[in-house]
């Protein structure tokens, strides 16, 4: 098929894309009145003022406690062995930030089409690129520009020095930058193979993270519209030669992150981020096939084999730990509270990292009674590998506390013991029921409390967060003592037995 | 088996998942105006034939051709030849079952486009419900409307997967007349079918899909069904 017949289809394709659009237009406007429409309006511009209002009091006050400490005021780390430069936080947040957008972006799309257009659409003879490029354009100015106002906080409370205008460069910066990495993503869907963007992708992520905190500049966001700007081109050139099963492949996923994120349902968020990973089909399959010795043990043995081949390497939860240990070795040294909420950001989004086997079963329930054992058996062997492998995170994470000075050699034990409770908080998060939105809030004297929805919402984290307090503490008063160490064994038992115990469907 | 010029060849075609077959290697050659019927038991790989067919879905090993050109559905000409329609439950929710029909009949440049939808509206007896949107309707119609958007285009080579489901006998055999009608026009069909009668209405040969891809004729291949 040649590149001038696809051309010459262009027209009625646009004819379609705008036919479909108008009659969806016209079917929606006879379904919604004036009155309902204004209500929508005025709910979302409330809502967005609030948090808007709540973000940047919560920056302010943030600023004004980074200002008010002097270089004196120590850390969890009274006196660190290596200190990263001041910057250095900044320019890996910002790094880590593009290179996710890079991933999800691959992920996502972010060229795609739902699953009506893959059907109507992709199946007559034309020209695809007017059905693509519209939605991919949209979707990049909006993740630019979400981007660069995202942004505003972190250069804020990262260079308390720098003007106003330096702070509006370094967003624009890295909006453009965005949008840019965007692009790349596109152009990877038609190439996936493709060194050269590999490469260019990786470059861009790492000049671009240190130019946006190094260099903050006219000539700097100039430099990234341009970029981004020849990479939209670039794309949309190619926008209509996109294999067609990768465009349906991307809005089925994007779809279903979409729905997750408006029923705030992060089991489904995962469960769709992560539906293309890579899966180790054959690991462990020797150990699989040895004799076993009662039901308990077969079953104990399919989930470490389950968990072994959907968790083919622990990437993610290294740079998890990576970026706890760095929040901490900051030159000045961030506020302390800052430094323990890094330690318990990390810590559950390592648990919850390890809960993909707990995800997927929760989704066949009967897989539990395939045994004949008891249901907690059940959930307490689905358990064990999240708990086994989040004891190593904790202790690694303790262990390298330790050598930087944080407390003594026992942290690494607390720590250690901890794990156990959170990993077994990943698989209660994991058999989280779906939210009921319907159900009315409490009333309490603060005002109504929607106490359904959040406790719904928190299963899993609460005792997740409830496991690390104890090292937490320990971090705080910088000496382990025996009875916080009793404490914590305590806790992390009782944690595992309960999420053993309780039935998410009871 | 081809007595006209060949429009789908499928040479040692392994299809299934993952680098697992569903079932055995296939070799057939269809030429225009036949209709190839393919049947077989619940689970035999019959979908998966299909989809791999109409270039949906790529070959474990082998390959198809449609026109004597690898099928892939990425290509416009392609696009432009083949119809497949499969029991795929998706509409664009704000739109009329004639808007859907329309939205086939502009993007295949069909002349007076509202004239075929109406045609083809009257044929599937969905001219009652034409105006209203897809979630009114009941499987039954929603298939219907699929069955139209799909013969309702000009394609050389039609690929239907088990097109009576969900259709009352009425229906089965005048979509047994259209198919033939279509296959006496010079098109070719593939067939997924359990329907023993609709076999016999249209097919000239048969694929029976099982460990091993035998071909039959449409009496023996109805019998295997009627004994299924």
């Amino acid at each position: 098929m040649s590149k001038a017949t696809e051309t010459g289809t262009a027209g009625r394709a646009g004819e379609i894309v705008r036919f479909t659009r108008r009659s969806a237009r016209r079917y929606n406007r006879s379904r919604t009145s004036l009155p309902e429409l204004f209500v929508d309006v005025y709910v979302s511009v409330l809502a967005l003022g609030c948090a808007v209002a709540l973000a940047v009091s919560f920056v302010l006050a943030l600023r004004g406690e980074f200002a008010q400490r002097s270089a004196t005021d120590g850390g969890l780390i009274a006196d660190p062995v290596l200190v990263l430069p001041s910057q250095a936080l900044e320019v890996l947040l910002t790094f880590a930030a593009l290179a996710a957008v890079v991933v999800l972006g691959r992920r996502l799309g972010p060229l795609a089409v739902g699953g009506p257009e893959s059907t109507w659409w992709l199946s007559l003879p034309v020209d695809r690129r007017p059905m693509v490029w519209g939605p991919f354009l949209r979707r990049a100015v909006l993740a630019g520009a979400g981007a660069a106002l995202a942004y505003v906080p972190v250069s804020v409370l990262g260079a308390l020095d720098r003007t106003v205008l330096s702070h509006a460069y370094a967003a624009a910066t890295f909006g453009a930058l965005v949008v840019a990495v965007v692009g790349i993503a596109a152009l990877l869907q038609g190439r996936p193979q493709s060194v050269g963007l590999k490469v260019a992708a990786a470059s861009l992520v790492v000049a671009g993270a240190l130019v946006t905190v190094l260099v903050p500049s006219a000539w700097s966001f100039g430099a990234g519209l341009v970029i981004a700007s020849a990479l939209l081109v670039l794309v949309s050139s190619r926008a209509g030669f996109v294999p067609g099963g990768e465009l349906t492949r991307a809005g089925a996923v994007s779809g279903h992150v979409g729905s997750s994120l408006y029923l705030m349902d992060s089991n489904e968020l995962f469960r769709a981020v992560r539906a293309e990973s890579r899966t180790a089909y054959r690991r462990g399959a020797r150990f699989f096939a040895l004799p076993t010795r009662g039901p308990f043990a077969a079953l104990l043995r399919a989930d470490v084999v389950a968990f072994l081949r959907l968790h083919p390497t622990p990437t993610t939860a290294v740079l998890w730990l990576v970026a706890c240990v760095a929040v901490m070795l900051v030159d000045g040294g961030l506020p302390v509270f800052v430094q323990l909420g890094a330690v318990v950001l990390a810590g559950c989004a390592a648990a919850s990292g390890f809960g993909t086997v707990a995800r997927r079963a929760a989704l066949v329930p009967e897989l539990d009674g395939l045994v004949p054992v008891n249901p907690a058996l059940v959930r307490a062997s689905r358990a064990v590998m999240p708990a086994a492998t989040m004891v190593l995170w904790m202790a690694l994470l303790g262990g390298v506390l330790v050598v930087l000075g944080a407390a003594g050699p026992m942290l690494i034990v607390v720590s250690a013991l901890a794990g156990i409770g959170m990993g077994a908080g990943t698989v209660r998060g994991a058999s989280r029921p779906a939210t009921d939105w319907s159900a009315p809030p409490v009333e309490t004297p603060f005002g109504p409390v929607p106490r359904a929805q959040l406790a719904a919402l928190l299963r899993g984290v609460d005792v997740t967060v409830l496991s690390l307090m104890p090292v937490v503490l320990t971090l705080y008063l910088g000496v382990v003592a025996l009875p916080v160490l009793v404490v914590q064994a305590v806790i992390s038992g009782v944690v595992f037995l309960v999420v053993a115990m309780t039935n998410p469907h009871g | 088996m081809s007595s006209r010029g060949t429009v789908l060849e499928a040479e040692r075609l392994v299809v299934g998942y993952a680098g697992a077959p569903v079932c055995g290697e296939m070799s057939v050659a269809v030429g225009a105006g036949e209709v190839l019927g393919v049947v077989g038991f619940n689970g035999a790989g019959k979908s998966t034939a299909a989809r791999t067919l109409a270039g949906r879905q790529l070959p474990i090993s082998g390959e198809v051709k449609v026109h004597g050109l690898l099928a892939n559905p990425d290509a416009v000409a392609f696009r432009r030849e083949v119809s497949a329609v499969f029991d795929e439950d998706l509409f664009f929710p704000s739109l009329t079952v004639r808007e859907h029909l329309l939205l086939v009949a502009r993007g295949h440049s069909l002349p007076d486009p509202e004239e075929q939808v109406e045609e083809e509206l009257s044929f599937f007896g969905l001219q009652e419900r034409a105006d209203v949107v897809p979630e009114s309707l009941s499987s039954g119609q929603r298939r219907r409307t699929l069955l139209a958007a799909g013969l309702m285009r000009p394609a050389s080579l039609l690929i239907l997967d088990e097109p009576e489901q969900r259709l009352d006998p009425v229906m089965r055999e005048a979509l047994g007349r259209r198919v033939r009608s279509l296959a006496d026009g010079g098109a070719t069909v593939v067939l997924v079918t359990h329907d023993p009668q609709l076999l016999l209405d249209t097919a000239t040969s048969c694929l029976v899909i099982d460990d091993e891809v035998t071909l039959a004729t449409p009496e023996v291949a109805a019998a295997i069904i009627a004994g299924a």
